[in-house]
């Protein structure tokens, strides 16, 4: 194939590149929560020690392979409002990361999944939509767990 | 493959003329028509109204009157938004509004082959689901096989698309109004609070503004069926019709099988966490025929394939224009005997490979995966941004071109729906930027400059192709057999 010149190749490199950097930030950047055993329930401390009201908590699992349990959590924020978040612990580390995997695939339309994932050790946390300012008052505690 | 010829000079080959309206508005209906959608807007109960009016007014309405407007004046050109944006704003323009079509695929591609295979795993052993062996197998099987229908051209893939979408879209979108009608008037409880006006208006607030980007781009691919001008049999008078059809089925069909699964799943026990065909099974269980489950899930799982082929074939159809007309490197520029731009279908197979190869295995480009998906949300953006302006710009470049159809209203007409249109799109550009869920301030930082920077990579490489063009890039691609 004569018309595969160095010009061609440098086509074909910057093709490569434009797809591999953008992964490579978030490999460098957001690299994968490490897996370890997280005792108790996160989330309801989390919220506890933000001083968030939890208005009910009820068993929930799962139909996914590997998980061991959790909650659906409802809470209330300062006005009043009522929100719900799912929780989900895991036996492994690659049954965690499959469920991760299976929600990133429910994305709406073009755009990314409406439901927000955090990940906790063996726990996975699912925020659902119009909770970022309560997500964020919560964080910091939750972060102290992920370490 | 000895059966690959080259394109004739500036052009590809001319394909036979087998599309008509209903396989133009098939196509639209296969790339926009998602059951996937359904659960996640039925989470915002009545407000999923309020949401799907501003996706309609502000982007479904003007893109597909844009479409029809562009696609009639500019019939005669293949290669769909690179032609419309070619003719408006020149090679740059018309190669970078393509590309960022392509590229976002690239990033897309992963997430809804992993789709097609978790909803398959529901209906074979939901524990598949989870075996990451098992996904990759389906999501090649799925990927080079739709591959292989785009191979053998309009033909055949337009068969797929017609009999595919009313299996895998259409048909479950009916089945799963009728449940809701059913459940609505059996005098079962719906689980949504008493209707009023004021429950359909959406909640605007910092923590709802990202989902605007999301809403608008629900309805994107309605310009799908332009790239397939070349094989219209009279786009005339075919693609303002196919427009409407389309965009009525999917206006339809979202709005009310959203409305059906809010009315009886409620929304504290509504998650995506085991995937869609999760709320699916609440639905038909508490309809008492959990029998349905499975073959629901087969339907969903052919919807899922039928998209991705739509949007799978039409960029690829306008990169193989471009590198037609001699601005990619001749080893791109390869028509086989079905007119099918095979050298741009193998390429773009062996990226998404290797994307899906990452998503699949690596656990840190798995857990972030849906930054890239929040870029392909900005990539969209900026092909919608070229399309609006090249309607309104032609409108004064070329005021006399012959126009089937014309968005009436003359020049104030256009700027309302192209300005809509570009105005929606430029705002969801920026709410996309904004991050949702667990960041810090710091990783808020970085999400937003590695978002600008991983658009920007993504959308730039057409000037540095078009810097690199050489002349013989479209003698060379004429002489290879």
């Amino acid at each position: 194939m004569n018309e595969v010149d160095t010009t061609t190749w440098t086509v074909f490199l910057i093709l490569i590149l434009v797809i591999l950097l953008p992964i490579g930030w978030i490999m460098v950047v957001l690299p994968a929560e490490p897996y370890h055993v997280v005792q108790g329930e996160p989330l309801r401390e989390a919220v506890e020690n933000s001083g968030i009201h939890i208005v009910s908590a009820i068993d929930y699992n799962l139909p996914i392979s590997g998980a061991t349990g959790g909650k659906i959590y409802t809470i209330s924020d300062i006005n009043g409002n009522l929100f719900t978040i799912h929780t989900q612990s895991f036996d492994s580390v690659e049954s965690r990361d499959a469920a991760i995997q299976l929600h990133n695939a429910q994305s709406a339309g073009r755009g990314k999944p409406v439901e927000d994932v955090m990940v906790v050790g063996n726990h996975i946390i699912y925020a659902k939509p119009h909770m970022s300012e309560i997500i964020r008052q919560v964080l910091p505690e939750l972060q102290k767990k992920r370490a | 493959m000895s059966e690959d010829s080259v394109a004739p000079k500036k052009s590809v080959l001319t394909p036979p003329k087998v599309l008509g309206i209903f396989a133009l508005a098939m196509i639209n209906v296969a790339a926009v028509l998602s059951i996937r959608n359904f659960p996640s807007m039925a989470m915002f109960g009545w407000q999923c109204i309020g949401w799907y009016i501003i996706g309609t007014v502000v982007f479904l309405i003007p893109l597909s009157l844009a479409g029809a407007e562009l696609a009639t004046m500019l019939s005669d050109k293949g290669g769909g938004v690179y032609a419309w944006c070619k003719e408006a704003f020149g090679e740059k323009g018309g190669f970078i509004a393509i590309f960022c079509e392509w590229s976002n695929n690239l990033v897309w591609f992963p997430t809804v082959l992993a789709f097609i295979a978790s909803t398959l795993a529901f209906a074979l052993s939901p524990a598949l689901g989870s075996n990451s062996i098992y996904l990759f197998s389906v999501m090649m099987i799925a990927f080079w096989g739709t591959t292989a229908i785009a191979y053998f051209g309009e033909n055949v893939s337009s068969k797929f698309q017609n009999y595919g979408v009313i299996l895998g879209s259409i048909i479950p979108s009916v089945l799963i109004i009728g449940l809701g009608i059913w459940w609505a008037t059996s005098g079962a409880a719906i689980v949504l609070p008493p209707f009023s006006l004021g429950q359909i208006v959406p909640v605007l607030d910092i923590s709802t503004l990202p989902f605007f980007a999301t809403v608008i781009l629900l309805f994107a691919g309605m310009e799908m069926a332009g790239f397939h001008a070349l094989e219209t049999r009279n786009p005339s008078t075919d693609y303002p019709k196919a427009m409407a059809i389309s965009a009525v089925i999917i206006f339809a069909c979202t709005v009310l099988a959203t409305l059906a699964i809010a009315f009886v799943i409620p929304t504290n026990e509504l998650s995506l966490a085991a995937g869609v065909m999760q709320a699916i099974q609440y639905f038909f269980n508490a309809a008492h025929i959990p029998a349905a489950v499975a073959p629901m899930a087969v339907l969903i799982t052919i919807g899922g394939v039928v998209s991705l082929a739509a949007w799978l074939i039409g960029p690829a159809k306008g990169l193989g224009v471009v590198a037609a007309e001699g601005n990619l490197p001749p080893v791109f520029n390869r028509t086989n005997k079905y007119g099918s731009p095979v050298a741009v279908l193998f390429i773009q197979a062996l990226i998404g490979t290797f994307v899906s190869l990452l998503y699949v295995f690596l656990p840190s480009v798995n857990q972030a995966y849906w930054i890239l998906s929040a870029m392909t949300v900005e990539l969209l953006c900026i092909v919608y941004l070229l399309v609006f302006a090249s309607l309104i710009k032609l409108r004064y470049s070329r005021p006399a071109a012959p126009r089937p159809f014309k968005i009436p209203g003359g020049m104030p007409g256009i700027w309302l729906i192209g300005g809509m249109g570009a105005i929606g799109v430029i705002f969801a550009f920026i709410v996309g930027l904004m991050p949702t869920g667990a960041f810090t301030a710091k990783e808020t930082v970085f999400y937003v400059i590695g978002l600008l920077i991983g658009t920007f990579l993504l959308s730039v490489p057409p000037l540095i192709f078009l810097k690199l063009k050489k002349p013989s890039w479209i003698e060379t691609g004429n002489k290879e057999g």
